[in-house]
């Protein structure tokens, strides 16, 4: 096997297994680990703890416990999130943060106290009004408070230093990161769906250190072998995140390469850098402010434009929606940018995902028949004269 | 000769064209994938056809059972398959009803059957052939005899639940209280019609409309699209077949 | 006060009044702003501008029976079916605009206040960038803890002070701080009655029955900075002391049997239906869990604790104060049951519903049951299911009353 291959393989082993790869890591270090739910949470103050930050995203378990606490039309990541909280699987952690982005965030984290008190809860609320002067101030107080009770349980203060070392070690691993998402659309087949999202996912188990450098060994591999070319389809992927595998499967069994993403669970965690602020939690809290997500206010609704430019930047094809049932945020912010892009004649794929899901045929059906409809030039009128691909 | 197969949840259809593009033979049977319905379907239209499997020069597999058919030369999903087939029996279709037993499709086609966009159900039942059975059973009627109970009613039953199964207790709940079969059977329709209209708003319906798949050949069903979505529906020749004919049509165009 | 006049009556003129209000400042080129059910009204009220609370307005579509025609343009548009129903009627009604549950005027800037819920931040996101108005968006943080913190107070105390600049510069006027005052006290005052009034229900039988709560709410919503909210709660109270002097119960014909408390929102499509199974059963509502979250009191000239009182409502605070709340409400209102209703739309209420409902009957022995509804979507409700589900409450309340009798 290739270095690069496994460098590949270890990522993906990681981001398949990742309760393995923290007791690992944790043994490996001494390190306490403190989970971090979806979708941002201060990573860069618990790691300047001295403490493991772990992303909590979910999985395909059967809901069996959860159902004492949440309806059926709950959001698929937060019934598997309890779920697993209740059946042990992250008792390895010695804390949890939960952060109230939305309605269901706010009732997970206190059903959590309840279902799951072998772990200790630390709710965190990120201010709407962001940008603000009373936003940013309750944002660092609301940093200050977490930051005692994570010195409660080490015993240790949070010293500036050690917050500085670890904003500047974020922000390179940001950059690390974004190198990969920027290249992997030229390796469509060694950088497949499914291996994008695994190498990129594996970020949340590992120590932010240990993986930049991972990353940083994987880029410089593949500047060694030639770039790949793309036989499909290229599509921009937005929405809370791109799973399960078996959905991933289906982008590279039809050609569909991905060459950028706006999901929650990928770029939008890394695509903004820190550009202000005169201390470590300023820094952090102007970050913030001018993050994009459907999750955060947003009064010009930028979403539309933003995928715009993802669109054209990339030279994509499309746009492949991949809507998480039941996430409000996403479901509301979807008829505006919808119009946006059928505007620009940009076609569009709208796909309902939930995380564990019984069968994916439709899902087949359906992502098959947006390529054969953006490239039925190619396939069927070959040689043909043709007007330029339709698009909405 | 091309042969264009369509496999369905609980069908299978098949169409056989000559080098002129002229149907040769269609066959339909009543089992889907999983079955030998696919296998049963080629050999009946081959014998319709009067050919040999090697006459076949190519074959192109759709619907939910294509990926598992192990004899096509290509798979084209029953999106691209129903348009191109519904645009060769109309060429002015603008817009095509697909209602299948799992899914319901609304395919905007442009003027050479190629699709411009396509909307399908979400996961919930409601609009779908699947919908029909159940209220079927329910009301203890023939699914195929259905549209005839409805032509009885006397007035309509509106049933409001989009859900299937709280659909399914209203429906109880209404003949308990000595609702009449007829009048719930055309309320049944009704809701069928406003799912599927509503799904056709998300894209935008033009005419001409056309609609395809087995439920086509329900008329209450297309009366009631009809008055919903606001434009006259033409009900596809062979309307189950419809599916197998793009498919034909698309291998007769692979083979070039 | 004219003693002919009873405030049922009253409530109806108040509210025909304040729609046409708004659509004259309309006409007249004033400003017309939208807004949350439970925002600092205190400030629009002392900039005099016109207000519709687009809650109300989709409530009174669902009672009306059409909300399904505002459903579909909306749905049409792309808006998800699981997404709130207030959401998707009023968006819907934003490319209709006409309904024979009444017009309202389109808004120049919205005003939303997220103690209620973060789906309001979409919802009002959306009409604002459809319309090309500006937000004032007031960020309550949800108090995770039982009290609201002090950075909570000193954020919002923040929002509301750049809200007032963000008024001065939409309306072109100067706030004025002594108008301002004199609201903020007419405001708590209305508060304090809305308050007394429906504690009335309180007594045994009770002089109210919990389906015209339902009504009054209209008005605690967008009268509750104005002198005649003020007028109308003091005489609807009026109005059921004197019921509770004369022994009246909730009902001309029919004995109270049991008394329950109705959590969430009502089921706006089958307001009637859903009450005639309660009535049929002599169950009736005598409260709820929410009408309290309008009881937004403070002293005058305290904006600290305006803020406070704007972030303490029960959905924007914890569990343990949600099950502190309920049982709370069993006590003061001698109550026999509880009915929850799981409400498609409200995902807030929803998902904290089945904890509290396990914790709350441990703690007061008070049976209850949970139906699923929605609070103006006609589609996701199944009578059916609620008549079973009322029933074996009836069952259940009968059988703790003979065990109570047996044990005395």
């Amino acid at each position: 096997m290739s270095r690069l291959h496994k460098i590949i393989s270890e990522l993906e082993e990681i981001s398949t297994h990742p309760g393995r790869a923290v007791r690992k890591q944790m043994e490996k270090t001494g390190k306490k680990a403190v989970g971090c739910f979806p979708y941002y949470t201060p990573e860069e103050i618990i790691y300047a703890a001295g403490m493991l930050p772990v992303g909590m995203w979910g999985g395909q378990s059967e809901i069996k416990q959860a159902d004492t606490y949440l309806q059926s039309f709950c959001c698929s990541i937060m019934r598997e999130n309890l779920e697993q909280g209740m059946s042990g699987v992250y008792d390895m952690l010695s804390a949890v943060i939960i952060p109230t982005y939305c309605d269901t965030l706010k009732c997970v984290c206190e059903n959590w106290k309840v279902a799951v008190p072998q772990i200790k809860t630390i709710p965190m609320v990120y201010p709407q009004n962001r940008a603000t002067s009373a936003g940013v101030a309750y944002m660092t107080d609301e940093y200050r408070r977490v930051i005692k009770e994570l010195e409660a349980m080490t015993g240790a203060e949070i010293t500036e230093t050690e917050l500085l070392k670890s904003i500047a070690l974020y922000e390179g691993y940001r950059r690390t990161i974004r190198k990969f998402v920027a290249i992997s659309g030229h390796y469509p087949k060694t950088l497949n769906a499914r291996v994008r999202h695994a190498v990129i996912k594996a970020g949340f188990f590992c120590d932010k250190k240990n993986y930049s450098t991972m990353i940083g060994e994987l880029l410089s591999e593949l500047k060694k072998v030639p770039s790949e070319k793309s036989e499909g389809i290229r599509v921009v992927l937005t929405g809370i995140l791109a799973e399960p595998d078996a959905l991933l499967d289906l982008f590279d069994e039809n050609g569909v390469t991905i060459v950028a993403d706006d999901l929650a669970q990928e770029s939008r965690q890394f695509r903004t850098s820190v550009d202000m602020g005169e201390n470590a939690l300023e820094m952090l809290a102007y970050r913030y402010a001018i993050q994009e997500c459907s999750l955060l206010y947003d009064e010009a609704k930028r979403r539309g434009t933003l995928l715009k430019d993802l669109v054209k930047d990339n030279r994509a094809d499309g746009v492949v929606i991949v809507m998480m049932k039941f996430c409000d945020p996403e479901e509301f912010d979807y008829p505006i940018y919808k119009k946006e892009l059928e505007e620009e004649g940009i076609p569009m794929l709208y796909l309902e995902i939930e995380q564990k899901m019984d069968s994916v045929e439709q899902l087949r059906t359906r992502i098959q028949a947006f390529t054969e409809m953006v490239m039925h030039k190619s396939l069927f009128y070959n040689g043909k004269e043709n007007d330029d691909v339709h698009g909405y | 000769m091309y042969m264009g197969i369509d496999i369905g949840s609980s069908s299978s259809k098949a169409v056989i064209l000559d080098k002129t593009r002229r149907i040769l033979a269609s066959a339909v049977v009543n089992t889907g994938t999983g079955t030998q319905g696919p296998e049963k379907v080629v050999e009946t239209a081959l014998a319709l056809a009067g050919l040999f499997p090697e006459d076949i020069l190519y074959r192109v597999a759709t619907g939910y059972g294509r990926m598992l058919y192990g004899k096509a030369d290509r798979q084209i999903t029953e999106i691209s398959c129903h348009a191109r087939g519904a645009a060769y029996l109309v060429p002015e279709a603008g817009t095509i009803i697909d209602i299948g037993g799992q899914d319901a499709k609304i395919i905007r086609v442009d003027r050479d059957g190629r699709v411009e966009n396509f909307v399908m159900n979400d996961k919930c039942a409601a609009g779908t052939g699947r919908f029909i059975e159940v209220m079927a059973r329910i009301l203890d009627c023939p699914i195929d005899q259905l549209a005839e109970l409805s032509t009885r009613a006397t007035e309509e039953i509106a049933i409001s639940s989009t859900c299937t199964v709280f659909a399914e207790s209203e429906v109880i709940s209404q003949l308990a209280s000595g609702a009449k079969r007829e009048n719930v059977a055309k309320g049944a329709h009704h809701s069928i019609a406003m799912r599927v209209a509503g799904l056709g708003g998300r894209i935008g319906i033009r005419p001409i409309v056309v609609m395809t798949g087995g439920v086509a050949l329900n008329l209450e069903i297309v009366r009631a699209l009809e008055s919903e979505i606001g434009y006259r529906i033409v009900v596809a020749e062979n309307p189950q077949a419809t599916g197998a004919l793009g498919a034909a049509l698309y291998a007769a165009e692979c083979n070039l | 006060m004219d003693q002919k006049v009873t405030s049922k009556a009253l409530l109806g003129e108040l509210l025909d009044k304040h729609y046409q209000d708004a659509i004259d400042a309309k006409a007249r080129g004033k400003l017309v702003a939208w807004s949350t059910s439970i925002a600092p009204q205190e400030l629009l009220e002392t900039m005099n501008i016109k207000v519709v609370y687009p809650e109300n307005h989709a409530a009174a579509i669902g009672a009306r029976k059409c909300a399904q025609e505002f459903i579909d343009d909306s749905e049409s548009k792309g808006y998800s079916i699981d997404l709130c129903s207030y959401a998707r009627v009023n968006l819907g009604y934003m490319s209709i605009r006409d309904s024979i549950a009444g017009n309202i005027p389109m808004p120049d800037f919205i005003f939303c206040c997220n103690n209620i819920c973060n789906t309001v931040i979409k919802w009002y996101e959306n009409i604002a960038k459809d319309l090309g108005v500006p937000i004032i968006l007031f960020d309550m943080p949800f108090n995770h803890t039982y009290e609201v913190q002090e950075h909570s107070v000193k954020y919002i105390r923040g929002q509301f002070e750049d809200a007032i600049a963000k008024l001065e510069e939409i309306s072109g006027e100067k706030f004025d701080y002594d108008r301002f005052r004199e609201v903020m006290a007419v405001s708590s005052e209305t508060a304090r009655w809305w308050k007394k009034a429906t504690s009335l229900a309180a007594s045994v039988p009770s002089p109210l029955n919990g389906f015209d709560l339902f009504n009054y709410m209209a008005t605690i919503v967008c009268m509750r900075g104005k002198q005649e909210g003020l007028n109308l709660f003091k005489l609807w109270a009026e109005e059921l002391q004197e019921k509770i002097r004369n022994g009246e119960g909730p009902w001309k014909t029919g004995e109270e049997k049991y008394r329950i408390m109705w959590d969430g929102i009502a089921c706006w499509p089958y307001l009637s239906d859903t009450y005639k199974t309660l009535k049929n059963h002599g169950i009736n509502m005598v409260t709820s869990t929410y009408p309290d979250s309008w009881t937004i009191v403070y002293e005058s000239n305290d904006i600290d604790g305006m803020a406070r009182a704007y972030s303490s409502n029960y959905v924007n605070r914890n569990l343990d104060y949600g099950v502190d709340n309920i049982a709370g409400i069993v006590k003061e209102f001698s109550l026999d049951g509880i009915i929850y209703h799981s409400n498609r739309s409200c995902k807030l209420m929803d998902f904290r519903q089945y904890e509290v409902q396990r914790r709350v009957r441990e703690r007061t022995g008070v049976p209850s049951v949970i139906f699923d509804g929605d609070q103006t979507d006609p589609r996701a409700f199944s009578l059916a299911q609620y008549e079973t589900r009322i029933q074996t409450l009836v069952e259940m309340m009968e059988q703790r009353k003979q065990e109570g009798r047996c044990e005395r």
